[in-house]
């Protein structure tokens, strides 16, 4: 009996070896303690042994259970230890490249529009949109551009066809469609909803019937701002632009303003920089934006007193801005998306 | 406009660099696009020769063998020498072999023909003294021989190349200039004197070749003045007036011509001068032009006039354009003795359509239609007949025919030094602004006692209307650059930027996250490439009225045909480039009316990538479907909540079978989604399968994120139930579970809820019939107050079954 049962142990200790995955230590559980294992047809003996011997036997069977649940639990714990190393496979080479695509990018137009949107931020202005399909009115001529100015030819603005209806573009009276030649008819429109002191900038797309060359491209973007409050005077523009730039181009930049000629801005400037972290420019003026306060007209014409308010409004050009702070030389970069060009700037 | 200094400094003093004068240009309000030196540069081995003796070369008839004397340092050269137009003793320019002459052009010791040539005789235009190029240079004064050329030709001049605002017409000449470095220089401008005219009275009827200009239209033409000369000899105008007249880019024609070209460019008024024979009846009609009326201008084109167009004409016929160009029919010619002079004052707008409508834009258009000052009509004309006199003799004549009356009002601002300071924001003493404005040859009357200044203006200025216009002019002489800065005055408040700006930094950040790269893509696309898109879109109204190249005749209506093309070069140019986004504005036809969308859309093509040693697998429709998901989100449309359905049909830029479609117009909004068309991905020559979305929405419809409004939720555990459906194939997972959810939320009424419906399996294959399929769907359901009892759950889905049954033809699969 004793002996019966210790031979069941060590064959199960022996057996054990042999078992591999979770069916053949079903199988080898089977044979021990199964309906009809070894260990249970000892334990089914216990009936013929006599009542004197019976605790000694209980406790020899249960010796012998204890010790094939100990070859069990082992022989478990090295099943799952090799299905876990299964699952995981080899270990990682930590030096492999990861096969994932990437990076994904923002396009440098739109970091140079957010950080200019940043900077003006700090200083209180506001990002106003509008739609790239205007109205003449809207484009011109709430802006005093005579109805004859050249700008205004077929010749250097997209129209729509005369019979051309948006739906959510309004119109002023009967005037044309056309594409937006800058985003001063956002302030426009702005300027019409919402009552002074107003800060606001509008980047966006705009169109001009050029012919696409290193430097010109039939859509361009800028981004122009406008400040309405009374007492608004030259030299709070020239100190917001001399803020502006020196964020965007580093400490020392300095800015120059020349007369210019806008028929919404009177006076109207030129804004040229100079800044020595542009190391390929030199110290030299480079032109970069046009101001000027805004013409008395075109308060007028969007029910502002010109007595009471002044403003300045200002443009330039993202795609000019992020050649010079990047230095590319060819427009035409911008718009053909040629990855080794948009990864530079991710 | 080209500004040359010499003639320049006829008006006024100027020792000043070019490059210092250009400075000064620039921050008067000139912009100077470029500077140019005319005249011979400074040359290397080019001396002074004479041709001492010629004889034909034995090989070429048009070829001379000469024998030149360069002086005693060079000694005598034998040069071949192709032109004619020289005899031996001429002096002419010599150009010795290591001479480099403009234009970079090296000379060598060589062989014409099989003679050696030590040397070139120069022409002109090789030295770079001017433009003529027929023969050799022949030096006048017989200049010592041997000396260098530069000691010889020191004339050079430099020209500005000017950019002059539309304000300023006043500026589109060399006085007009001069006046404004006048100002800033504090110099006097030197006008010509016209004292050597004869008087009006003195002047001797003309009425013989000429009796007087009227006016019909006077609208268009409100001053015309018609002065005779008699008796002129036509020939070349002084080596002077040619020089400077080709300077700035015009070439010399005859003494009469040039002369009122130099005029105009002097003082900025166009002229133009008839020959009298020409003028039948010997009167001038200033009228508009009949209906269908035609004429040959001066450039040999005959001209169809519009009755709007203004003409110059005699009894019969028009004889010019009115303030564009004059006709052929009456030009000065080599015989002409007697002309009648035109000066005269037409209507801007009316100049602009005509040269508009022309197409044709000259020096005079130019100026009449940007506004010639009607006050400077009587120097011009004393001016030109002066220089006529001068330069092709003549008498001039009288009466002079004067059409219209000159302005006589003087225009008189009122301003304020206080005023001026204000809107400056900076400290501008009193004196320096009457001096900056009295400069500028305005005349200031100081009030009284703090009251407004007078300030009267000059007639050539008729930009100046109001204070602001003053307080530019203020500005301009004080010196725009040194407008002060300051500190940044925020007297506004800021407010969150506009949602459109909002919605595109959102969906940026999400997809550059997701590893796509933002493109920027043309708004304008061609006409081929939106029919090709589907049936839908090619018959939308996008096109421009005026595009500019065939290729850019449409508004986009979808961003993915932009970054298509940008896949396409980029698989050309194998950069291993896969994934792009883009945001913008697109456009469409929806009811019959265009509008104008926000969009986003993205794009992954399954080929082009760079090679790797592990497999990740491409974006399916279901990524594609989550991620528009998401991006709608940013906008606030839960787009779950419209219905979706399969793109039909084979010829859509779209996979049938494997895209889908969201087009709620009420809403606003339309989404794309899905496989792009393997056929015609393939005809873009683009490699791979693309898997794109697309999400556009109306910029009116954006909304701002709404406040969240917090919900309780239950603490006690789910309980769940699984059901298998067999349905139509053709069947949408959608209103399966639209079904379902409302059996099951309506059985579950009251006691507990369904929390949420699963869509866990389908299958189609053996087993389910073959025009069937089967969707598994997995029901959790939840109590807020209690543990829930399997009894009440397994009453409620009973009741879902047989309420299946009952109310739809799925059948519940065992």
């Amino acid at each position: 009996m004793e002996e019966e049962l210790k031979q069941i142990v060590e064959s199960a200790k022996s057996g054990v070896n042999g078992v591999s995955n979770r069916a053949g230590f079903e199988a080898f559980k089977a044979e021990i303690t199964g309906p009809n294992g070894s260990l249970t047809k000892v334990m089914k003996g216990m009936g013929k042994v006599a009542k004197e011997d019976r605790p000694i036997f209980g406790k020899l069977i249960n010796q012998a259970k204890q010790q094939v649940q100990a070859v069990y639990d082992e022989a478990m714990s090295v099943i799952e230890a090799a299905e876990i190393a299964e699952k995981l496979g080899p270990a990682i080479d930590p030096s492999l490249p990861s096969p994932d695509s990437g990076p994904g990018s923002f396009h440098p137009l739109t970091q140079v529009r957010e950080e200019i949107c940043r900077i003006f931020k700090q200083i209180g202005f506001t990002v106003a949109e509008g739609t790239e399909v205007e109205t003449e009115y809207y484009c011109f001529d709430a802006l005093n551009t005579p109805k004859d100015h050249p700008a205004r030819d077929l010749q250097d603005t997209f129209y729509m066809p005369d019979d051309a209806d948006f739906a959510n573009v309004s119109k002023k009276s009967d005037e044309r469609y056309l594409l937006r030649t800058h985003t001063s008819s956002v302030q426009i429109r702005t300027m019409l909803k919402e009552k002074p002191p107003l800060r606001i900038i509008s980047p966006g797309r705009c169109f001009r019937r050029d012919t696409v060359d290193a430097t010109h491209s039939a859509n361009f973007h800028q981004v122009e701002g406008l400040y309405v409050d009374k007492n608004v005077t030259v030299r709070d523009l020239k100190a917001i632009l001399d803020y502006f730039f020196e964020q965007l181009l580093g400490k020392g930049t300095t800015t120059r303003f020349r007369p210019h000629f806008f028929p919404y801005t009177e006076p109207s400037f030129e804004v040229d920089f100079s800044s020595k972290h542009l190391a390929k420019l030199g110290s030299d003026w480079v032109e970069i934006a046009g101001c000027g306060m805004v013409e008395p007209e075109v308060f007028s014409s969007v029910g502002y007193d010109p007595e009471v308010y002044s403003g300045f409004a200002f443009g330039m050009g993202i795609e000019r801005i992020a050649m010079i702070i990047y230095g590319i030389d060819d427009i035409r970069y911008f718009y053909q998306n040629d990855r080794r060009f948009l990864n530079q700037f991710a | 406009m080209k500004i040359s200094l010499t003639w320049l400094q006829r008006y006024i003093d100027l020792p000043e660099s070019p490059k210092e004068l250009a400075a000064c240009l620039t921050l008067l309000g000139f912009e100077v696009d470029d500077i140019q030196t005319t005249g011979v540069p400074q040359l290397e081995n080019v001396l002074v020769g004479e041709v001492l003796e010629r004889v034909q070369h034995p090989d070429a008839d048009k070829l001379g063998v000469c024998r030149v004397a360069l002086g005693t340092e060079v000694g005598e050269k034998s040069i071949v020498c192709g032109a004619s137009n020289y005899k031996v003793g001429d002096r002419v320019p010599v150009a010795l072999p290591g001479a480099t002459l403009p234009g970079g052009f090296k000379i060598k010791r060589s062989k014409l023909r099989g003679v050696e040539s030590d040397g070139m005789m120069c022409s002109g235009k090789e030295i770079g003294a001017g433009e003529d190029a027929a023969g050799l240079l022949i030096l006048d004064g017989s200049p010592e021989i041997g000396t260098p050329i530069n000691k010889i030709l020191t004339e050079s001049d430099t020209v500005f190349n000017l950019e002059v605002t539309p304000n300023r017409p006043d500026c589109l000449s060399h006085i007009g200039i001069a006046r404004e470095l006048a100002a800033w220089y504090r110099r006097e401008v030197k006008y010509p004197s016209l004292d050597d005219l004869p008087s009006i009275e003195s002047r001797l009827s003309g009425d013989d070749v000429f009796q007087g200009a009227k006016v019909e239209c006077e609208e268009d033409c409100p001053l015309y003045r018609a002065t005779v000369i008699k008796g002129v000899k036509i020939g070349p105008s002084p080596p002077w007036m040619q020089e400077l007249l080709s300077s700035i880019g015009l070439r010399p024609i005859n003494n009469v011509v040039d002369v009122t070209n130099f005029v105009l460019h002097e003082s900025g008024n166009p002229l133009h001068a008839f020959d009298a024979r020409d003028i039948n009846g010997k009167k001038i009609t200033v009228r508009n032009a009949a209906e269908g009326e035609s004429m040959t201008t001066l450039d040999g084109e005959e001209r169809k006039l519009a009755s709007r167009m203004v003409v110059i004409s005699d009894e019969k016929r028009a004889l010019a354009i009115a303030g564009v160009m004059g006709g052929q029919n009456s030009e000065v010619k080599e015989d002409t003795t007697d002309l009648v002079l035109e000066v005269a004052y037409f209507n801007p707008t009316t100049i602009r359509w005509v040269s508009k409508n022309l197409a044709l834009s000259t020096d005079s258009s130019y100026r009449f239609e940007r506004g010639v000052d009607p006050k400077s009509l009587r120097f011009a004309t004393d001016r030109a007949v002066q220089l006529i006199l001068e330069t092709a003799g003549g008498v001039v004549c009288g009466p002079e025919s004067v059409a219209g009356s000159e302005p006589v009002s003087q225009n008189e601002i009122k301003l304020s030094p206080d005023w001026v300071r204000a809107k400056a924001g900076f400290d501008i003493p009193d004196a320096q602004i009457q001096e900056n404005l009295e400069l500028l040859d305005m005349v200031v009357s100081p009030g009284d006692d703090g009251a407004d200044w007078t300030v009267s203006i000059p007639s050539y200025r008729g930009d100046l209307d109001r204070p602001i216009d003053l307080l530019e002019e203020v500005l301009r002489i004080y010196g725009t650059d040194k407008i002060p800065s300051g500190a940044v005055r925020a007297t506004a408040t800021g407010a969150n930027d506009h949602p459109i700006t909002e919605f595109a930094r959102q969906s940026g950040a999400y997809l550059v996250g997701q590893h796509f790269s933002e493109t920027v893509t043309y708004t304008l696309r061609s006409e081929s490439e939106q029919n090709d898109w589907s049936e839908d879109v090619a018959a939308m109204q996008l096109g421009l009225k005026n595009p500019i190249s065939e290729d850019q005749t449409q508004l986009r209506h979808s961003l993915i045909p932009g970054m298509l093309e940008s896949l396409r070069l980029n698989q050309s140019r194998k950069t291993g480039a896969t994934r792009f986004f883009e945001t913008g504005r697109v456009f469409r036809e929806v009811n019959g009316k265009l509008i104008e969308m926000l969009s986003v859309a993205f794009l992954e093509c399954s080929q082009g990538g760079a090679r790797s040693w592990k497999e990740r697998g491409n974006d399916d429709f279901y990524l594609a479907k989550k991620r528009t998901e998401i991006l709608a989100g940013f906008a606030g449309v839960d787009i779950g909540r419209f219905g979706i359905n399969p793109i039909e049909g084979g010829d859509t830029a779209w996979q049938e079978g494997h895209a889908a479609l969201i087009d709620d117009p009420r809403a606003g909004i339309l989404v794309e989604i899905g496989l792009m068309n393997l056929e015609r991905i393939k005809t873009l020559d683009i490699l791979g399968e693309i898997v794109a979305g697309s999400f556009c929405i109306l910029p009116e419809r954006l909304r701002d994120a709404k406040r969240v409004k917090f919900q309780g939720f239950s603490l006690f555990p789910p309980s769940s139930k699984d059901l298998a459906l067999v349905v139509d194939k053709n069947e949408l997972a959608s209103n399966v579970v639209r079904s379902v959810s409302k059996i099951a939320t309506k059985a579950t009424k009251n006691a507990f809820a369904l929390e949420a419906l699963d869509v866990f399996d389908v299958y189609e294959g053996e087993g389910v019939a073959s025009d069937k399929k089967s969707i598994g769907v997995s029901m959790r359901f939840r109590s807020l107050e209690r543990t829930l009892k399997d009894k009440e759950v397994n009453q409620a889905f009973e009741a879902i079954q047989s309420e299946i049954k009952a109310k739809t033809n799925y059948e519940i699969r065992d």
